[in-house]
């Protein structure tokens, strides 16, 4: 189903202020960032408990609000469902009265039949006189889902859906949740702050960050070519570096940084072209950094490109991998405070190399593996 | 039991009933209405409705009459229409324990409201619910407990009153003497016997109301 969302909104509040723009075409957008950036604030105004001081919000061709024409359809007449951060299930009714809560008005047979089948969809027979107080948070987030499902939405707003749970159970929901989305194929918007769970759950990621969208772009997109180094450091991602340019052409991108000079991909499609000196940022996934192996004849050059030298200063084990903080042999205050770079390892290689005995390594960075950060 | 002792009690119970009632027909909506809305005058109204509960009963007697009297706002208008005056009758005594419950049930009741999380009554928006229809079907419901307790303690507070009564409606025996005048008027007149039973009956409907008024509290939190 490819319900096209279009967004736009202008919200001032008492020292914060919304202005974001962007647009899915169907499936789910995850509306990823910081806390206090302003995604729950657009799902409030999505869902018309807000209204926002301009702006238009359409899905699925349905003008559900628009400043300017004058248009802002209450909550109660927009088919938005709403599961909420905790999920506000009604405590004072059962499991069954909850999911149907949302169809009064209709004729009780078709209620009846309309909440067997949602509560059967969602694997909560058996649970239909219980009140919420008596479930677990996994059956509870299958209510709230039911609750919201059962008006038959034209759009799903999740508001931090997972965020109520302890971490293993976290996961297995995340999974479930990603289930019973592309099962019911509403679209949908979650709302969350962590990057993996946007990942997951998202088609689309939406970045937000202070109240504006830094980025919008599907996801696997986002992943590798984040738009700018701010993004990358709300995504997270570990060993954003900064270097001075060489020379630029649409294909490669040559840099200095910490005395070596480093050759990366440009993107063919999204190629950035900073002239020579100018200062550039780029960033090395700590899981793409290779170490050369003492057992093995000298290095192959066309094999081991980027290649360096330096010395293990910390280590931390994860328990299935290893993070290495490495300080280059070079002269001069380290990229990362007491480190250069961070190299992650499974926990295997760590034990078969004796890392935690050998210390200095030579190692190396595919050149695809260096991604450049438009200014 | 003498004549006066009996009109007294059974005078007392029709008011604070009375008073109850009117009390969960503007208090609730009241409660409800500063707990969730943001309009100008909400402080004043607030104050207003607070007042009674610091102020001496006689005070605020004092200015029932000046709303209520015979040429009061309201009471000349009335009385010029009418003729009738409500000053020195029962139902005097009705207004006067109203108005001093009035801000026990509505301080309770707002607290067991501004209690109810307010992504429930958005989650009902969503889900359809018009705002009245929400306040019905799951605010009211989820402060049930705390709206009964204020309502029993406004009971108390009725059942109770002396001050702004005996300004309002007077100590007319057999007509606008509450058990509380009563009791006056017999340590007064030394029947120390209709006080004593008065009093022990008043000490008694008062602590069945604390332990009632406990206990829905302590299921409200």
């Amino acid at each position: 189903m490819s319900a096209r969302l279009e967004v736009r909104l202008l919200k001032h509040l008492a020292g914060f202020t919304l202005d974001v723009e962007w647009t899915a075409d169907g499936g789910v957008a995850a509306l990823f960032g910081p806390s206090g950036a302003g995604k729950t604030l657009t799902l409030q105004c999505m869902a018309g408990l807000l209204r926002p001081d301009a702006g238009r919000i359409v899905v699925d061709g349905r003008v559900l609000f628009d400043a300017a024409a004058r248009v802002d359809v209450p909550p109660q007449g927009r088919r938005v469902g709403y599961v909420f951060q905790g999920y506000a299930l009604f405590p004072h009714l059962t499991v069954a009265d909850n999911v149907g809560f949302g169809l009064r008005g209709r004729p009780a047979a078709e209620r009846a039949r309309r909440v067997t089948e949602v509560i059967g969809r969602l694997g909560l027979r058996g649970f239909e006189r219980r009140y919420p107080g008596e479930l677990s948070g996994g059956q509870r987030q299958r209510v709230a889902l039911g609750r919201a499902l059962a008006i038959d939405p034209a759009l799903l707003l999740l508001d931090e859906p997972l965020s109520a749970l302890d971490a293993p159970l976290r996961r297995t929901l995340r999974d479930e949740l990603r289930g019973v989305l592309s099962e019911w194929g509403t679209a949908a918007v979650v709302v969350t702050h962590d990057f993996p769970e946007a990942y997951r759950l998202g088609d689309r990621i939406v970045v937000y960050e202070a109240g504006r969208v830094v980025q919008s772009a599907p996801r696997a997109e986002l992943l590798w070519q984040p738009a700018s180094e701010s993004v990358a450091r709300i995504m997270g991602i570990p060993n954003v570096l900064h270097g001075t340019v060489i020379k630029a052409v649409p294909d490669r991108i040559q840099l200095r940084w910490r005395g070596q000079t480093l050759e990366a991909v440009n993107s063919p499609t999204h190629s950035y072209l900073p002239p020579p000196e100018a200062p550039i940022a780029f960033f090395v996934r700590p899981e793409y950094v290779r170490l050369i192996r003492k057992d093995r004849v000298v290095a192959d050059l066309r094999h081991h490109m980027n290649l360096m030298r330096g010395e293990i200063v910390a280590d931390e084990d994860f328990g299935t991998t290893c993070t290495l903080r490495i300080r280059l042999d070079e002269p001069g205050a380290p990229a990362q405070g007491t480190y250069d770079l961070e190299v992650e390892v499974p926990h295997l290689v760590y034990e078969i190399l004796e890392i935690e005995r050998d210390r200095r390594w030579e190692f190396s960075i595919h050149r695809g593996s260096i991604h450049v950060l438009p200014a | 039991m003498s004549a006066e002792t009996l009109s007294a009690l059974s005078l007392s119970v029709r008011v604070a009933v009375l008073a109850t009632l009117a009390n969960a027909l503007v208090g609730i909506p009241l409660a409800y209405v500063l707990a969730r809305r943001r309009f100008r005058g909400r402080a004043l109204v607030d104050l207003l409705v607070t007042l009674p509960l610091v102020l001496p009963p006689t005070v605020t007697g004092y200015y029932l009459i000046v709303l209520l009297g015979r040429r009061g706002w309201l009471g000349a208008p009335l009385y010029a229409a009418t003729g009738w005056s409500i000053v020195f009758t029962w139902y005097a005594a009705v207004v006067a324990a109203t108005i001093m419950a009035l801000p026990l049930l509505v301080r309770t009741a707002r607290a067991a409201i501004d209690s109810v999380d307010r992504d429930l009554e958005k989650a009902a928006y969503t889900l359809g619910r018009s705002e009245w229809r929400t306040a019905l079907e799951v605010t009211l419901p989820l402060a049930r407990n705390g709206i009964l307790a204020g309502l029993v303690l406004a009971f108390a507070r009725a059942l109770g009153e002396f001050g702004a009564t005996l300004m309002l409606a007077g100590n007319i025996p057999g007509r606008t003497a509450t058990v509380p005048l009563a009791i006056y008027t017999a340590v007064q007149t030394g029947e120390e016997h209709a006080a004593l039973f008065l009093v022990a009956i008043l000490t008694a409907l008062s602590c069945v109301v604390l332990v009632v008024a406990n206990r829905l509290g302590a299921r409200a939190a």
